[in-house]
């Protein structure tokens, strides 16, 4: 019987980042879906929670700081999903301000096929 | 006939300074002091001023807002300091209200895309998007050629990728050349490649 | 839906808005979505062909909210006694708020224990000129059983039917600009907004004060619906998101200040 898909919620307003998760993501065997900000992802993980978040912090209406505050003051279990930050920004200010608003982890672009596979399978508890 | 709601009205748009409001200990009239201004182009000073203490984020975003309904040259340059914030609601306040008003930021965006900083020129990429004009797609050409950060030319590459042209092809091969070990503007580039191909000069989309 | 060569660049804009709110950079790739209805494109894809189009009844799913939810949401906090007031803005030719005092009498079990007031708006008054007087032809009453239709209406031509008496005075209709905060704050604040597919045509600043003139309109912890295909995402940071059973709603926070 085969299992359910783990599913990831990109949230990045580039579409040529969301496309390149994708591909990364969906050829590993997971199920995609993509948010272009803050807000817009809020109302799609009211209607369907995934099993993680992609976040970045620089998007239009609601940044991923603001988000991630926003997801982690909501009931559970919406409020526990495990987020992984992936952001331009590098600088200690950033990252612990992630930190403080419920980032689980956070990483810095840009990103490698390998890197982004192992942390998606890694927060969504399957084998590297 | 309107029906008049008892709120705390008094401080709609009225009063002699409405910018003296500005300031005031009451969000609620911090809010109103923000939304009158947006018709008072005088009241630049007090917006930038106000924006610079303003804690409460519904009441930052009015400011922004008025600023950008004014839309003059010097509102936006109240704004694009912002672009340098360490708070990321801040920096998206900014970009989001420089957005607002493309004609009167279009000025600023050469200098904004030569920033020393890295940060703003990655926000200000973001920007020429909705410039509506044929020849600011050379301007994200201009800043493939020499710029020295992946992310950076990422920033460019998503916008060229919806407003260039095949023009942008030699650049965009460039581009790609000088970053061989970045993965993602490999792919980047490659999409945005594919996509302009086929776009000649002066066809739409 | 078949349109002819002269309707070329009108469909072309329409593709390329849902393009662009999908996110496709291409549009075969835009095209696999569309052909599997991902996320229910299919029905975004012909709302986009006709959300100009009103009628009795349309997003019903919305009114169903409404009765099932909102109104008790509101009633929870008011002040006991206080009116519920309902603002349809645009009105057009009234469609929308009559849609939402029939909706109130079938629906409502609750509807004669409370005052409510539902105000209809529009910016072109010679459609608040038909609204008033109630006049509607078929199409605009589709979706209407004929049960319904017996009941509110009366029938004036082959082909034509007038709104009951009772219930064009229960809507109050005014002009507004929506972007004209003058003309938006005298209207006071309400519990429930519907700003149906209008917000998504206007430019990105007027876009934001019509946003936060409607914020100022509502009550704290007041709703507004958009349209279906409709996000606040695109419009303004300003409101809450909250979901009830299949519908996205946003609210202006509980603790806010007032408008």
């Amino acid at each position: 019987m085969a299992e359910r898909k783990s599913r990831i919620l990109i949230v990045d307003d580039a579409s040529l980042v969301r496309l390149y998760y994708r591909q990364i993501l969906e050829a590993v065997g997971f199920e995609v879906e993509e948010a272009l900000n803050g807000l817009e992802a809020l109302e799609r993980l009211l209607i369907n929670p995934p099993d993680m978040l992609i976040v970045d912090v620089n998007m239009t209406q609601m940044d991923g700081v603001t988000f991630l505050s926003t997801l982690r003051r909501q009931p559970l279990p919406l409020s526990s999903i495990p987020a992984l930050v992936i952001s331009t920004e590098a600088g200690t200010q950033d990252i612990a301000a992630a930190r403080a608003a419920g980032a689980n982890f956070y990483l810095v672009k840009p990103l490698s096929r390998d890197v982004l596979a192992q942390y998606a399978a890694m927060f969504c508890g399957l084998p590297a | 006939m309107p029906l008049i709601r008892n709120t705390s009205d008094n401080l709609a748009s009225g009063g002699p300074n409405p910018a003296a409001a500005l300031t005031s200990v009451s969000p609620d009239e911090r809010w109103a002091a923000a939304r009158a201004a947006a018709d008072i182009p005088t009241s630049i000073p007090a917006l930038a001023q106000a924006l610079a203490q303003e804690t409460e984020p519904r009441v930052r975003e009015a400011i922004f807002t008025a600023l950008a309904r004014i839309a003059t040259l010097e509102s936006a340059l109240a704004v694009l300091p912002y672009l340098r914030s360490t708070d990321a609601s801040i920096r998206i306040g900014a970009l989001d209200a420089l957005r607002a008003m493309p004609e009167a930021a279009k000025p600023l965006l050469p200098q904004a895309l030569a920033d020393a900083d890295a940060d703003v020129r990655l926000l200000a990429c973001d920007l020429v998007r909705n410039m509506h004009d044929a020849d600011t797609p050379r301007w994200l050409c201009a800043l493939l050629e020499t710029e020295l950060e992946a992310n950076v030319c990422a920033a460019a590459v998503e916008v060229l990728n919806e407003i260039g042209d095949a023009r942008a092809l030699p650049t965009l091969w460039r581009c790609a050349a000088r970053f061989p070990d970045d993965p993602f503007l490999a792919f980047a580039i490659k999409a945005a490649a594919d996509r302009l191909r086929s776009h000649l000069p002066g066809s739409s989309g | 839906m078949v349109f002819p060569e002269a309707r070329r660049h009108f469909v072309e804009r329409r593709v390329a808005d849902r393009m662009a709110a999908t996110g496709a950079t291409s549009f075969a790739r835009y095209f696999v979505r569309l052909s599997g209805d991902l996320d229910g494109e299919i029905e975004k894809f012909i709302n986009a062909f006709t959300v100009n189009e009103t009628y009795f009844y349309r997003e019903d799913y919305q009114l169903a909210c409404l009765t099932s939810d909102l109104l008790g949401e509101r009633l929870r906090v008011k002040p006991f006694g206080e009116a519920l007031r309902i603002w349809s803005v645009p009105c057009s030719t009234g469609e929308e708020p009559y849609s939402i005092a029939i909706w109130l009498l079938e629906n409502w079990p609750q509807v004669d224990a409370h005052n409510v007031e539902i105000v209809g708006s529009d910016i072109d008054t010679n459609v608040l000129e038909a609204a008033r007087a109630g006049i509607f032809g078929e199409r605009a009453l589709m979706r209407l059983t004929p049960k319904l239709i017996d009941k509110y209406f009366v029938a004036t031509e082959p082909g034509r039917w007038q709104i009951l008496d009772d219930l064009r005075q229960s809507v109050r209709f005014t002009a507004v600009n929506i972007v004209e905060r003058s003309e938006t704050h005298p209207h006071g604040l309400f519990d429930v907004i519907f700003c149906r597919n209008v917000l998504i045509y206007f430019d990105d600043s007027s876009r934001r004060v019509a946003a936060e003139n409607l914020y100022e309109n509502l009550a704290p912890g007041g709703y507004i619906c958009l349209g279906h295909t409709e996000s606040m995402s695109r419009i303004s940071p300003l409101f809450e998101v909250c979901r009830f059973v299949n519908a996205i709603i946003y609210r202006k926070p509980l603790e806010a200040m007032h408008g």
